[in-house]
């Protein structure tokens, strides 16, 4: 239970023991914890990165879908209301055909009528004057009165 | 001593038949009149079979050392330094990268030294006796040159550290603190001696009471063992096959156990207090001045 010279060869022991321990072994162990400890932390900031860029795409999809209904209600709204003006056009043209049609039809009969009437009156005219001149005539020559008339009449019904 | 000659009657005479017999030292003397030019062969065998073990094993662990995920031994190790890495860093107020690996050798060493005595306490000392050496002692942390060593090396490198860090601070406090401070101007030459002496005290008790503290407890460990062993083992084959001899032989072998278990406990806790004790003494060491 003394101290001996078994002291100075435990300080030797000793300090070796801490020298070699620290190179082989803390040094190499504490340098591949801290290393594993680098990595982990990197690797959970790179996860947490990709989730977020995963978040961020998501929210873009969902956008782009939505921009896209949007779109194509759009393009629907327009292809109903462009049917609807077709459908109109076609509709206030054929009507505007059909009244052109009538309109002219009118305008023909109209003439017709015109005509006729004028036809008529030039012959109701002509009429009045043969009849007229017999019956001057007629005057002119009582005795042949009667026979003049009949005559007249003769031809107008002749005519 | 005990001797339990009734045990052993006719070879009473022969080594190891008692405590103190088990309490020496192989011992070589380089000079019959100097007591302190001798060297405890059993004491020096076993730190350096250990340390050559802690070598070996550093050296074989150093090739498999991966940055991944640990297994095995590299998990087991690894989980001491960290274990040693969080003690210092919660203690130090400064970095310093020789102190982790310094707790950690302590630890690890001590730990080991301490764990050589769940050996039956008889076997490696009458193997070694069986192999011609005169005594053996297994346990290297009950020889006092062994903690004495590792205390005055802690010792040395704390003053080494208040010396580099804050030389004038540290002598300043030597002759001023606590009490020539408080004193009025002309009392002060009268009291920095007395406070000089108190203080050195005070340094000197770090390495004593450090390496005294690992020292008595793993000896006394160690005379229970021997105690439990001399008392109630019994010492031939006749007696074992009495009733009495039968239960005192199975009282022996549980109390031994019970006693195995807990001074495996206390190797555990004085391996731990020596680190944390070397750790919080360079960490004052290490203390920034304070204005």
């Amino acid at each position: 239970m003394s101290l001996d010279l078994t002291f100075i060869g435990q300080i030797i022991v000793f300090l070796t023991m801490v020298f070699i321990l620290s190179k082989l072994l803390y040094t190499p162990l504490n340098d591949a914890m801290s290393a594993r400890t680098q990595k982990i932390a990197d690797g959970l900031a790179a996860a947490e990165a990709g989730k977020s860029a995963q978040a961020d795409a998501e929210a873009e999809v969902k956008v782009q879908i939505e921009e896209a209904k949007q779109k194509a209600q759009e393009i629907v709204a327009a292809a109903e209301r462009r049917a609807l003006e077709v459908s109109e056009e076609a509709t206030s043209k054929a009507r505007h055909d059909g009244e052109l049609i009538i309109q002219s039809a009118k305008e023909e009969a109209d003439a017709e009528e015109g005509k006729m009437r004028q036809g008529l009156q030039k012959e109701v005219a002509s009429l009045a004057v043969l009849a007229a001149e017999k019956i001057v005539e007629a005057e002119l020559d009582a005795n042949k009165h009667s026979a003049l008339i009949e005559k007249v009449i003769a031809d107008g019904v002749s005519a | 001593m005990a001797e339990h000659g009734h045990v052993e009657q006719g070879q009473a005479e022969e080594h190891g038949s008692s405590i103190a017999d088990h309490l020496e030292y192989w011992t070589y003397k380089f000079d019959e009149t100097n007591p302190f030019m001798q060297i405890h062969v059993d004491t020096m065998i076993v730190t350096a079979t250990i340390a050559m073990m802690l070598v070996g094993f550093a050296l074989w662990l150093r090739g498999k050392i991966i940055e991944g995920a640990p297994t095995g031994a590299q998990n087991f190790v690894e989980s001491v330094v960290d274990f040693i890495n969080t003690t210092v860093n919660d203690n130090f107020p400064v970095h310093n990268p020789i102190v982790a690996p310094l707790a950690f050798t302590i630890f690890v060493f001590i730990l080991l030294c301490n764990t050589i005595d769940i050996l039956p306490a008889y076997l490696i000392g009458n193997i070694a006796h069986a192999l011609g050496a005169p005594a053996f002692r297994p346990v290297p942390t009950n020889d006092l040159n062994l903690p004495a060593a590792m205390g005055v090396s802690v010792f040395i490198l704390v003053l080494y550290y208040e010396f580099k860090l804050k030389p004038v601070h540290f002598m300043k406090e030597l002759v001023m603190e606590p009490f020539t401070s408080l004193v009025p101007i002309y009392l002060k030459p009268i009291v920095m001696p007395i406070n000089l002496i108190l203080k050195l005290v005070e340094e000197i008790a770090k390495p004593l009471s450090l390496s005294f503290r690992l020292f008595g407890n793993m000896f006394a460990g160690e005379v229970i063992f021997l105690l439990i062993a001399s008392l109630l083992l019994v010492g031939s084959f006749e007696e074992l096959m009495t009733v009495g001899g039968m239960i005192s032989e199975v009282m022996g072998i549980l109390v031994g156990l019970a006693w195995s278990f807990f001074h495996m406990f206390i190797g555990l806790l004085q391996a731990f207090i020596f680190m944390i004790l070397t750790v919080v003494y360079l960490s004052i060491a290490h203390q920034p001045v304070e204005h």
